[in-house]
């Protein structure tokens, strides 16, 4: 088994060397990413299950002892992470491969989109298999600097605009987490996550809390937190819809995981359950309320995405056993919904030729079946049962009710009103862009839209194009993932458990690194 | 029960296909599979009777606490008959209803036949969240059925209006139920009831779960999204605005009666806005001229006057409440789909435009006159039983000297009598002769589709009749609700206190129907108590103007404010806990050495005049001055290896600058006002201070002993190496390497994407004809590009660099060809030699590549694009692929030697000139650091340097001249 974990980053690695030496032939990068992504997948799905039975699994790179050498460690929620990720860039893979092939690579040029991908990919599984803390940082940096080229593919105007806040912003964040690892590494002496989670403890409890509180700020910049939030909205909805896509799912939750692991593993001494909920309440609301300001669905998305990231810091905030369990289940949830939803409107735009509710119609009409893709996606995200986002829902309040302390019913307040107004924001879009006429869309005027601001970058009707079924197929393949969470919620909703209760006892995390002990 | 909601599932997604095929027949089919259920609760009736229960229960989440149980009592088995029976009826006169080329017929029947399976599940479930779960379901559907009209605007407003109401009170009312469950440690409905938990706590839940009672069944203040409601098709008035989903609400409140009619708040909350709903609502529906909207107010009343009667709370008023939400299922659901026939047939809703209806449709008028008798309250129908027995109960309450039983008896009574003044006049309005009104002609389309209402008002009728069989399978219900009583249902009590109520409540209305011009008139002046839909619409576009408002002023600053923001909460939330810590460290040490002391202040320096730099080269001059001043640091702390190679990236840094900035403006723009540059320069002094302080802390904390010490001993005994940095990056720590290669193959892709937009597939241009004739070309000094034939002195010179022949002369320099053309091959074969001796001395693969790229760099200068294409005629590509794939092959490599990933083997060897070698696995990992790092630099010499070089003299040919040449930015 110590042979597969690896094999989940140097696979995407190995098969970017190839895509980028066969830059020409674009069907042999094609090839080479899928089944990359695919090996992983089945890789992933093995380790899971392994690691579910069998426990912990620790690998101790070019066999050097931690905390010398670099330890990746494959626990239940590594495992689920790298699985879901894993699934997610295979799905947005192909959609991609699909809206390639149809716009003759206009949008995505090959040759530089799947190498760059791949190498996101090994960064994102890094930095969920990484034991060192600093060997998580070059995950992240793996990913950033794939995302960055990404998030620019196609060098237009708007694009590079949003990609030089997105650059400057990320590069603020890796500053911070670099900078709190100097900080760690000069306190403790190590790297090693599982050292420091025990060396931590000996230091005085206000220098934990330095230490803490200055990763937390790396983290939540990543994770698009309330204050350090309102970068994404402007950064992610001018890529190209596969890109946002994955961005919306995945980089953000790695923020989240790294935050899960601070929280849990490497700080569990550091009273911070009373600071995440008041940032949780902020980035619920304030986030929500971009969404419905927003004209352009797929800046509406991004606000969505910031506004629920406030629900997993509330579990996380919540720390029980059943917040936890909650919160990874939701995590799960978040980032399939999101990246369908973004794929959804990635349909939406080709068929209707605009993401603007003020432009948008008819497409009820003009395509039911990604109409009922993207409703069931809405739906999701707007919390309405029997789908995921309904019973992550249900499990966060329950922990929430059970810590039964003030702020907890002020955030349950908060998590209800923004259950709601996602679904205003989302239904809104279904009357005016699907149920209405396309023909009613001149000088239509009602008090729904009056607010709504224009995406700036705005680039007015574009062409439609042809949308191929492969493009329809992977987002309804993402739609059957989302709602096999209903199916299987029991069954996940233990694992997401057990993985909970392993990650409550810090010590075993540690156990599993140092099998003989600490020092 | 949950074969049955799977049946359901199963036959909703499936109808859109049948309709296909079947066209309006699919209503028949469909409506086998409630009409079936119907059967089987038929069927159950002797369990039932027995005081049996029906149940199942499946496992679902059990982390949650939820099961997919059912759960069949008498109250259940009424409610499912209802939703089934009706539904099954409904879906039948929908088959007439519909013409075949409605269009989206086939997702109607799907979402009604959904609706009708979500309602049966409603009623059986037993677990509360899963009872919830059917609860928002049928807010979706309503959501989608009320706008079945997409092409009408007011439809898809009411639909949304519908859903954001009633969705609201549902997610109070999930609080509530996640709080109910939580306290009572269980999620069943049975035994929350049965076991209810005392206190405060559970107290506020019950009150917020019926808040989401009062939203789904159109209580004040919710009550204006049922009228609005109406926009739906009239199948869907009748089923879910009248018969079924309203009835949600009251069948929770009933649920829960039994077990939480006695906490504060729950009387007075029901019973007052219950009372105060049924008043508004027939006051209101007095008013319209819309058949439907008559009956949708109506409804509103009624429903108030369920909520009322099932909220009170007695055994009695139980009873009552059990016989009126049956009554008021069939006579409601009746008039509905009547109006749906009148308005199909006549082709208009507003009885000022009918007239003679009675004699056009006889049959018609029988069924509707048996439904009005019903809902005014006139015997022998059901309706007049139930009102009999809410009477009776509240008589009772209200002899016994209870407050909430007066205001429930004189409020009902009230309500009552308008219910019959607008009843009379829903059927003389639909059916009377108007005098100026030409007799309405029908355009009748078959019997048929008057089976439906036909068969409610002869259940109507018969179960008015046969009440007294109803009576203990009611009871049942009523029963589990504490305390006395011993009511039965009955045409016939006496001559009670109920019936006189009974009998001034029929004569009053009717009077008011008599009278009514001089209603209509009061009416016109009493203004409205209260517009809740103008609440509804100022609180959306509240909420949407707040939006905007808070959404454009937390963005309001693009990238600025956005970093502004993260460096004063980093600010904020360090230096206040490192302020309030007590933990400071003593014994500070400034520095070692005077000499890093120099070091610091010179980059000190140069960091603010960096900031406040005019120009951009002199900013990123001065930038490289604090990368140099590193470098410093790194030899005085002993680290020869890392200042080599910080000096080489600071130098491949800044030509890389010089290449960017080209094309930049030579001048840094100033738009910043003057305030702003003082808060910034306050936030980067301040961001500087607290990331000191909060070093020296956390430097002060230490306890334990670094790793590094050990470092040094391992990176030799176990990695064959002196160079601890070496083995550190291609051994100890080659993992990291292994992500940062990565890194910078996807930096140097990236640059080539924005600069190749077209893709970087295209090789680098190269002089033409084959090597030797391109020698030869070079001696005969033939010139064919056309630039340099501009500049004829040029051509008499011979080139020391092949490519140098393209470059103009002025910008050509012999000593730069020279120095080029001696030191290139010398500097390779040094790259490759710190590339090997890396191990143990200063170099290795990052050095080694570093050094290799600066020697392509000055063949670049010293002969532009063309020469590069000459020296390394390769795509960077391919050499950055083979790189990545030589590193990370290695890493797997030792996998299929039963090793770990990346673990090491070593082959050692005396080599002459470079001595000892132990040449590991390591090395070769190094091969491909080395590749990497030459493929990087040549891939931004190409992107930023040749293409650009390319754009740029594409740009000066247009502009005609390169002299006046000013990008376009600094134009005035």
């Amino acid at each position: 088994m110590n042979a597969l974990v690896p094999l989940v980053v140097t696979i995407p690695l190995l098969g970017a060397a190839i895509a980028l030496i066969f830059g020409h032939r674009p069907r042999i990068q094609i090839a080479i990413s899928s089944l990359a992504l695919t090996a992983v997948t089945i890789i992933s799905a093995v380790l899971l299950v392994w690691v579910d039975t069998h426990g912990t699994v620790v690998v101790n790179v070019g066999a050097w002892q931690p905390p010398w050498g670099i330890v990746l460690v494959v626990d239940r929620l590594s495992a689920i992470m790298l699985l879901v990720s894993a699934l997610m860039l295979l799905g947005v893979l192909i959609f991609s491969i699909g809206q390639g092939v149809a716009d003759n690579h206009d949008e995505t040029p090959v040759s530089i989109f799947h190498p760059t991908y791949l190498v996101l990919a090994a960064g994102l599984f890094d930095a969920f298999v990484a034991g060192d803390l600093f060997n998580m940082y070059v995950g992240f940096e793996m990913l950033l600097a794939a995302s960055y080229v990404l998030l620019t593919l196609g060098g237009t105007g708007a694009r590079i605009r949003a990609g030089v806040t997105y650059i400057v912003i990320s590069l603020m964040s890796s500053l911070l987490f670099l900078a709190s690892i100097a900080l760690i590494y000069g306190a403790t002496g190590t790297v090693t996550i599982a050292l420091i989670a025990e060396r931590v403890r000996d230091l005085p409890p206000d220098v934990q809390l330095i230490l803490c509180c200055a990763l937390l700020l790396g983290f939540a910049v990543k994770a698009a937190v309330f204050p350090v939030s309102f970068w994404l909205p402007d950064s992610y909805p001018t890529a190209p819809a596969p890109v946002t896509a994955v961005f919306a799912g995945l980089l953000t939750k790695v923020g989240v995981y790294a935050i899960i692991r601070t929280d849990t593993v490497l700080f569990t001494d550091v009273p911070l359950a009373v600071p995440l909920m008041i940032v949780a309440f902020f980035t619920l609301l304030i986030g929500i309320f971009g969404a419905l300001a927003q004209a352009d669905i797929k800046r509406l998305l991004s606000f969505t995405l910031v506004s629920h990231i406030g629900y997993m810091i509330f579990g996380i905030a919540v720390g029980s056993e059943l917040g936890m369990t909650a919160t990874i289940y939701y995590v799960v949830h978040h980032i399939i919904v999101q990246t369908t939803l973004f794929l959804a409107i990635g349909l939406v735009e080709r068929i209707g030729g605009t993401a603007s509710i003020s432009r948008l119609g008819g497409m009820l009409k003009a395509s039911p079946f990604v109409a009922i893709l993207f409703f069931i996606g809405a739906m999701n995200l707007g919390g309405i049962p029997p789908f995921s986002g309904f019973l992550g829902k249900v499990g966060l309040f329950q922990a929430g009710v059970q810590l039964n302390d003030p702020l907890a019913w002020i955030l349950i307040g908060a998590g209800a009103a923004t259950s709601l107004l996602t679904l205003y924001a989302l239904m809104r879009v279904w009357n005016m862009g699907f149920w209405r006429r396309k023909d009613e869309v001149k000088n239509y005027e009602s008090p729904l839209i009056q607010s709504l601001a224009e995406n700036p970058d705005d680039a007015g009707e574009i062409d439609r194009k042809h949308t191929p079924r492969l493009m329809i197929a992977a987002t309804t393949g993402m739609v059957l993932l989302s709602l096999s969470l209903t199916v299987f919620a029991g069954p996940l909703f233990d694992l997401a458990n057990r993985a909970a209760v392993a990650n409550e006892n810090h010590s075993n995390y540690v156990d599993a690194v140092f099998p003989g002990g600490v020092e | 029960m949950t074969l049955i909601l799977a049946l359901f599932a199963a036959v909703s997604v499936a109808s859109p296909l049948l309709t296909r095929w079947l066209s309006t027949r699919v209503f028949y089919v469909i409506a086998l599979l409630p009409a079936a259920v119907f059967g089987i609760t038929l069927a159950q009736t002797p369990t039932i009777a027995s005081g049996g229960v029906i149940e199942e229960k499946i496992e679902w989440i059990p982390q949650l606490g939820i099961a997919l149980t059912s759960r069949i009592d008498a109250l259940g088995w009424l409610l499912a008959l209802v939703v089934t029976g009706v539904g099954a009826l409904v879906l039948v006169y929908c088959a007439r209803y519909f013409d075949a080329d409605e269009p989206g017929l086939g997702r109607f029947a799907g979402l009604l036949l959904a609706f009708a399976g979500t309602m049966y599940g409603l009623v059986t479930s037993d677990d509360i969240i899963v009872m919830f779960m059917y609860w928002e379901i049928t807010s979706i559907l309503s959501y989608l059925l009320i706008g079945h009209y997409t092409g009408r605007k007011e439809s898809r407003g009411a639909a949304l209006q519908a859903l954001l109401v009633t969705t609201f009170g549902g997610l109070v009312m999930l609080v509530g139920v996640v709080m109910i469950s939580s306290f009572a440690g269980t999620t069943s409905i049975a035994s929350i009831v049965s076991e209810a938990p005392q206190g405060a706590g559970p107290t506020v839940a019950i009150l917020l779960i019926l808040v989401g009672a009062l939203s789904k069944s159109a209580i004040v203040p919710f009550h204006f999204w049922l009228p609005a409601a109406m926009a739906a098709p009239t199948p869907v008035s009748a089923y879910l605005h009248a018969a079924a989903m309203v009835k949600a609400g009251i069948y929770l409140v009933a649920r829960l009666a039994p077990g939480y009619a006695d906490i504060p708040g729950w009387q007075a909350l029901l019973v007052g806005l219950g009372v105060w709903t049924m008043i508004v609502g027939a006051w209101r529906s007095l008013r319209q001229y819309d058949l439907k909207l008559v009956l949708a107010y109506g409804t509103v009343s009624q429903l108030g006057f369920l909520m009322v009667i099932t909220g009170f709370g007695s055994r009695d008023a139980a009873l009552a409440a059990a016989a009126l939400l049956l009554a008021h299922a069939l006579y409601k659901a009746t008039l509905f789909l009547v109006v749906g026939i009148i308005d199909h047939q006549a082709g208009t809703r507003d009885w000022r435009k009918l007239s003679g209806l009675w004699r056009s449709t006889p049959s018609l008028f029988v069924i509707t006159a048996i439904a009005v008798a019903s809902m005014a309250g006139i015997p022998p129908l059901l309706g007049f039983v139930a009102k009999e027995a809410v009477f009776g109960a509240f008589v009772e309450a209200a002899i016994e000297g209870d407050f909430w039983g007066w205001v429930a008896l004189v409020g009902t009574a009230v309500g009552s009598v308008l219910t019959v003044a607008y009843s009379a006049r829903f059927l003389w309005g639909a059916f009377g002769n108007r005098k100026k009104i030409v007799p309405t002609e029908l355009h009748t389309d078959g019997w048929g589709i008057q089976f439906a209402p036909a068969f409610l008002a002869l259940a109507t009728v018969v179960l008015g009749i046969a009440v007294p069989l109803l009576d203990p399978l009611l009871a049942l219900y009523a029963d589990t609700v504490p305390g006395e009583g011993h009511y039965h249902l009955a045409l016939w009590h006496g001559l009670e206190p109920a019936l006189f109520i009974s009998a001034a409540v029929l004569v009053l209305g009717g009077l008011l129907f008599w009278r009514r011009r001089g209603v209509a008139r009061l009416q016109e002046k009493v203004p409205p108590l209260v517009d809740a839909s103008r609440g509804y619409w100022a609180a959306t576009q509240g909420v949407d103007r707040l939006s905007a408002k808070i959404t454009i002023f937390a963005q309001r600053g693009g990238l600025s404010q956005y970093l502004s923001t993260i460096l004063v909460v980093f600010v904020l939330a360090l230096g206040l806990t490192a302020t309030l810590g007590r933990t400071w460290p003593s014994g500070i040490r400034w520095f070692d050495s005077p000499a890093q002391l120099v070091v610091a202040v010179v980059m000190g320096i140069a960091a603010i005049a960096a900031a406040l730099a005019k120009q951009r080269m002199t900013a990123v001059l001065l930038a490289g001055v604090t990368g140099f001043g590193m470098v410093g640091l790194f030899a005085l702390h002993g680290a020869p290896d890392l200042a080599l190679t910080q000096a080489l990236v600071e130098t491949i840094t800044v030509v890389v600058f010089v290449l960017v900035l080209r094309r930049l403006p030579v001048k840094i723009a100033q738009h910043n006002k003057p305030e702003q540059r003082t808060r910034r320069l306050i936030i980067g002094v301040l961001v500087g201070l607290v990331m000191g302080t909060i070093g020296l802390i956390a430097l002060g904390a230490r306890q334990a002993p670094s790793i590094a010490a050990e470092l040094p001993r391992l990176a030799y005994e176990e990695g064959h190496g002196r160079n601890i940095v070496n083995v550190m990056l291609v051994d100890i720590r080659a993992w990291d390497t292994m992500g940062e290669l990565s890194v910078l193959v996807v930096v140097a892709t990236g640059i080539a994407s924005l600069l190749f937009v077209s893709g970087r597939a295209k090789a680098l241009p190269r002089l033409s004809g084959s090597r030797n004739q391109r020698r030869a070309d070079n001696r005969r000094n033939v010139i064919d590009d056309p630039q340099t034939t501009e500049h004829p002195e040029s051509v008499h010179r011979q080139s020391w660099l092949l490519g140098g022949l393209k470059v103009s002369s002025e910008n050509r320099s012999v000593l730069l060809e020279v120095l080029v053309r001696l030191l290139f091959h010398p500097a390779i074969v040094v790259s490759v030699f710190l590339l090997f001796v890396g191990h143990n001395s200063p170099g290795g693969g990052f050095a080694g590549g570093l050094l290799a790229g600066l020697a392509l760099v000055f063949r670049y200068l010293a002969g532009g694009r063309y020469e590069l294409g000459e020296a390394a005629p390769i795509d960077p590509g391919k050499v950055l692929g083979v790189g990545v794939l030589l590193a990370v092959g290695t890493a797997i490599g030792s996998l299929f030697f039963g090793g770990e990933i990346l673990q090491s083997a070593y082959l050692e060897a005396d080599v002459p000139v470079l001595g000892h070698l132990s040449i590991g696995t390591s090395s070769i990992f190094d091969v491909g650091v080395y590749l990497v790092v030459i493929g990087l630099t040549l891939d931004i010499l190409r992107s930023l340097g040749a293409e650009v070089d390319r754009q740029q003299e594409d740009t000066d040919l247009e502009a005609g001249t390169d002299d006046d040449f000013t990008p376009a930015e600094v134009r005035p």
